[in-house]
């Protein structure tokens, strides 16, 4: 009977306290609330859904149903929808915690920064829920955005290289074909999930001309190759990225080759970590123990470090940035 | 008077001290009462020693200046030489290095550091004969300056600096003002923060000992006067040892809020105001940014780490102590260099504290920096475009920990970042006493020709070495500075 301390303060608003506090049963399994089965339930729905607006959505339903009559307990029902969601398990869970968490923060600080500027409590629920729906439309149309300002990079008879399975990048380069522009992408396997097979199926759906390479071929292929393209889980204040293992030493390649560097990456993914290194990663992308195959230790960290100066250009959805842009938006944002 | 025309200014006078030599007696007669009158033009009672002048009021000695430069570029037909230049000339005979200045005669009119010396441009030279006109204490040069620095002011220790005071017209230096100037002037109080803490509060005892003139009744009145109140004492400071760029921030910020005092205040509410203002202000942007900045940093602090920090930074070791203090287990390599030897108090401080450390002298440094895994640096100012002013010897530390792909963290409160922007070390630094570097060797190297000490204190760590940049507001990258000026402005000017 795991009782949540800030729920103590709830005790006369019991059907609040119903559906945030979570329960254990002696079984084990815990009982979903309703915050979390909004998100499952936008997250479905929407194949290629993103994690965030998902998040938004949710957090906006529960300030919507909530009776909450002041700021102090709205974001205290905030700070724990947040910590529900960061907790639950859901597919593909590993890259998007930090699009999580990034989201849940964008939210909790445009509530105190709303609070500040509208006195009237009504009113400002009002415009949290307006900024909320807003918000989860515009997600929606980032990616198109983001599919709009690439276009200018990519010219007839480009030859790229993409890593990772990225929904953002999908799409952007589908737009480009359908544009019409004529291009080839060469992608990298991605072991030891072999995401790279499915980004292949996807983009041939849409006709661009597609090859795979093993991993351990970036070297070799990146003379043939006029740019580098990936997605990211997670931009980080510094402007490095952090994404799926094998975009570190992608950049390094690239860099070395005098290559081009772009990630394309929307703004929700924005997040207040300063990495020091490929290893200094929050606790969800950190290496995980090492697991026994045929009696040999097998190590598989799932995520790296990309530092800012290896990266040329992020294509997101506020503009085309540089990685010292990053910071700008952000301190904009959380200031 | 043009560039062109100063310049020709300066082949004159060359030409005029030529003939001067050559002319023995005569010539230093006639050099001296123009100079005499020219003199009457700035401290009046400087003109009045040398040429046994009567003291004249400020436009009667405009009148007389005027008069002898229309006389001079009549007879000479060419534009006028830099007033200030001649008049130096004649202030100083005893100092032998004004004797060697004196040749390269535009050297001279750059001499020295002047009224608030916050925006000084050194190469200008009408700007520093301006500030060297309006300087509260004259200082004497050193004898054998270092040619690459000669634009700044290299003074030598003085036996008493407010002896000069005594003998001024006006008692318009406060007592603490005195006592803070001549602590800062022997380097009693060292570090950017406790210096600009220092000065506030001495300030705070200005304002509160104010006494405003008769017909001064409302605090409107007193923020006008207090103004000029206070620039002889900053000027007087800046001749004690040059302001940091924090210090400067403060300056600025407090005569914003005396200018923008809020209306219809008398003036002991209004003095109350400032006061409480200054504590404010040191309260927040020193007292509790430290506190956050070591939470910021002790969260960068993982077990097993290996820091390597360098002399001593006040907001370095809060950092330290704090991680230590919330049980992360890691070590510390404490560097330090002469002539300060300032880290010797950061690790008394440390090894008290139980960190373990170790002590290494800069010369060690490629040594060590194999085991390092993440170098900790104080700021004395962070520039617009991300280099860092440091104490000398942080640059040579960066740059090293960037070749072993060391992270370099720099911990550094907002109030000292500054809009300016420079790219080396030269244009603007401080030269501290040249006798601090003595070893027995050296002991005679003022006899030995062409030999000068250069005692460098700060230094420019480029934006390319550093990797983050820990302040209040978070981990920015160096980059940043810029946009933190841009927001937080509004804060900063009223």
């Amino acid at each position: 009977h795991a009782c949540s301390p800030p729920f103590l303060l709830f005790r006369s608003f019991s059907h609040l306290s119903a559906s945030c506090t979570k329960l254990s049963t002696m079984s084990g399994a815990p009982q979903e609330s309703k915050v979390v089965r909004d998100f499952k339930k936008v997250l479905g729905e929407n194949e290629r859904g993103a994690v965030a607006v998902a998040a938004i959505h949710a957090l906006t339903t529960m300030i919507k149903e909530s009776g909450a009559s002041t700021i102090m307990e709205l974001e205290i029902l905030l700070k724990a929808a947040q910590e529900q969601l960061q907790e639950m398990n859901f597919e593909g869970q590993r890259s998007k915690a930090i699009q999580l968490t990034a989201a849940c923060e964008l939210f909790a600080r445009h509530v105190t920064r709303t609070a500040l500027d509208i006195g009237n409590f009504d009113a400002c629920k009002k415009r949290l829920i307006d900024r909320g729906e807003r918000f989860a439309a515009q997600a929606d149309v980032s990616r198109a955005v983001i599919a709009d300002n690439m276009l200018p990079f990519i010219r007839d008879g480009t030859v790229m290289l993409v890593h990772g399975y990225s929904n953002v990048v999908i799409i952007a380069l589908t737009k480009a074909a359908s544009a019409g522009i004529r291009f080839k992408v060469i992608l990298t396997e991605g072991c030891p999930e072999r995401d790279g097979f499915k980004v292949c199926e996807e983009l041939q759906k849409a006709g661009i001309p597609t090859e795979l390479v093993v991993d351990t071929a970036l070297g070799y292929v990146m003379q043939e190759v006029d740019m580098v393209l990936t997605g990211a889980a997670g931009v980080c204040e510094s402007g490095g990225i952090i994404n799926k293992l094998g975009t570190y030493q992608m950049s390094v390649i690239a860099k070395e080759a005098k290559k081009p560097f772009y990630v394309a990456a929307e703004s929700y993914k924005f997040c207040r970590l300063y990495p020091l290194s490929p290893t200094d990663l929050p606790d969800a992308e950190k290496e995980g123990p090492p697991v026994m195959q045929n009696g040999v230790k097998v190590r598989t960290p799932p995520s790296d470090f990309t530092p800012p100066a290896n990266i040329t250009l992020l294509l997101t959805d506020i503009g085309v940035l540089t990685p010292s842009a990053v910071s700008d938006e952000l301190i904009k944002l959380y200031y | 008077s043009t560039p062109e025309g100063a310049g020709s200014g300066m082949k004159a006078l060359e030409e005029m001290l030529d003939k001067k030599a050559a002319a023995g007696d005569g010539g230093e007669e006639k050099a001296e009462s123009e100079a005499g009158g020219d003199a009457g033009g700035d401290k009046g009672e400087a003109g009045a020693e040398k040429a046994g002048k009567p003291k004249l009021t400020k436009a009667e000695r405009r009148e007389i200046q005027e008069k002898q430069r229309a006389a001079k570029a009549a007879a000479k037909g060419e534009a006028p030489p830099a007033p200030a230049a001649k008049k130096a000339a004649a202030d100083q005979p005893a100092s032998g290095g004004s004797e060697k200045a004196k040749e390269k005669g535009e050297d001279k009119a750059k001499d020295s550091k002047g009224s608030a010396g916050l925006k000084l441009q050194y190469d200008d030279p009408k700007a520093m004969a301006k500030a060297k006109r309006n300087q509260t204490v004259h200082r004497t040069e050193v004898q054998k300056k270092v040619p690459w620095f000669a634009h700044l002011p290299q003074y030598e220790r003085e036996a008493s600096l407010s002896s000069q005071l005594s003998e001024r017209a006006e008692n318009d230096i406060h007592p603490e003002v005195l006592k803070l100037g001549l602590k800062l002037a022997d380097w009693l109080i060292v570090g950017g923060n406790n210096r600009t803490v220092a000065m506030l509060q001495a300030f705070s005892k200005v304002v509160m000992d104010y006494a405003p003139p008769k017909d001064h009744e409302t605090g409107a009145d007193m923020s006008r006067h207090l103004d000029t109140r206070l620039k002889p004492m900053i000027s007087y400071l800046v001749a004690c040892r040059p302001l940091s760029i924090g210090m400067g921030n403060a300056i600025r910020w407090l005569k914003g809020k005396i200018a923008h005092l809020p209306p219809n205040q008398s003036i002991q509410e209004a003095k109350d105001y400032i006061c409480d203002q200054i504590e404010a202000y040191i309260t927040e942007k020193v007292v509790f940014a430290d506190r956050i900045i070591s939470k910021h940093g002790a969260s960068k602090i993982n077990t097993g780490d290996v820091i390597l920090v360098y002399a001593r930074s006040s907001s370095v070791e809060a950092t330290i102590l704090r991680a230590h203090r919330d049980g992360t287990k890691f070590r510390v390599i404490v560097v330090d260099s002469r002539p300060k030897l300032e880290g010797k108090k950061l690790l008394d401080k440390l090894s008290a504290a139980g960190v373990s450390c170790t002590y290494i002298m800069i010369n060690a440094l490629s040594y060590v920096m194999k085991e390092v895994s993440k170098v900790l640096l104080g700021a004395s100012a962070l520039l617009s475009n991300g280099h860092v002013i440091s104490r000398v010897g942080t640059a040579a530390v960066a740059m090293m920990a960037k070749q072993f792909n060391i992270p370099v963290l720099i911990c550094c409160e907002t109030y000292k970042f500054s809009e300016k922007v420079m790219l080396d070390s030269i244009c603007t630094n401080e030269l501290g006493d040249p006798d601090e570097l003595l070893s027995p060797a050296l002991e005679n190297w003022r006899d030995v020709k062409d030999m000068k000490l250069l005692n460098l204190c700060y230094d420019l760590t480029p934006a390319e070495s550093i990797t983050l940049v820990i302040t209040e507001l978070g981990h920015l990258p160096p980059t940043s500075v810029p946009v933190v000026i841009r927001e937080y402005r509004k804060e900063v000017t009223l």
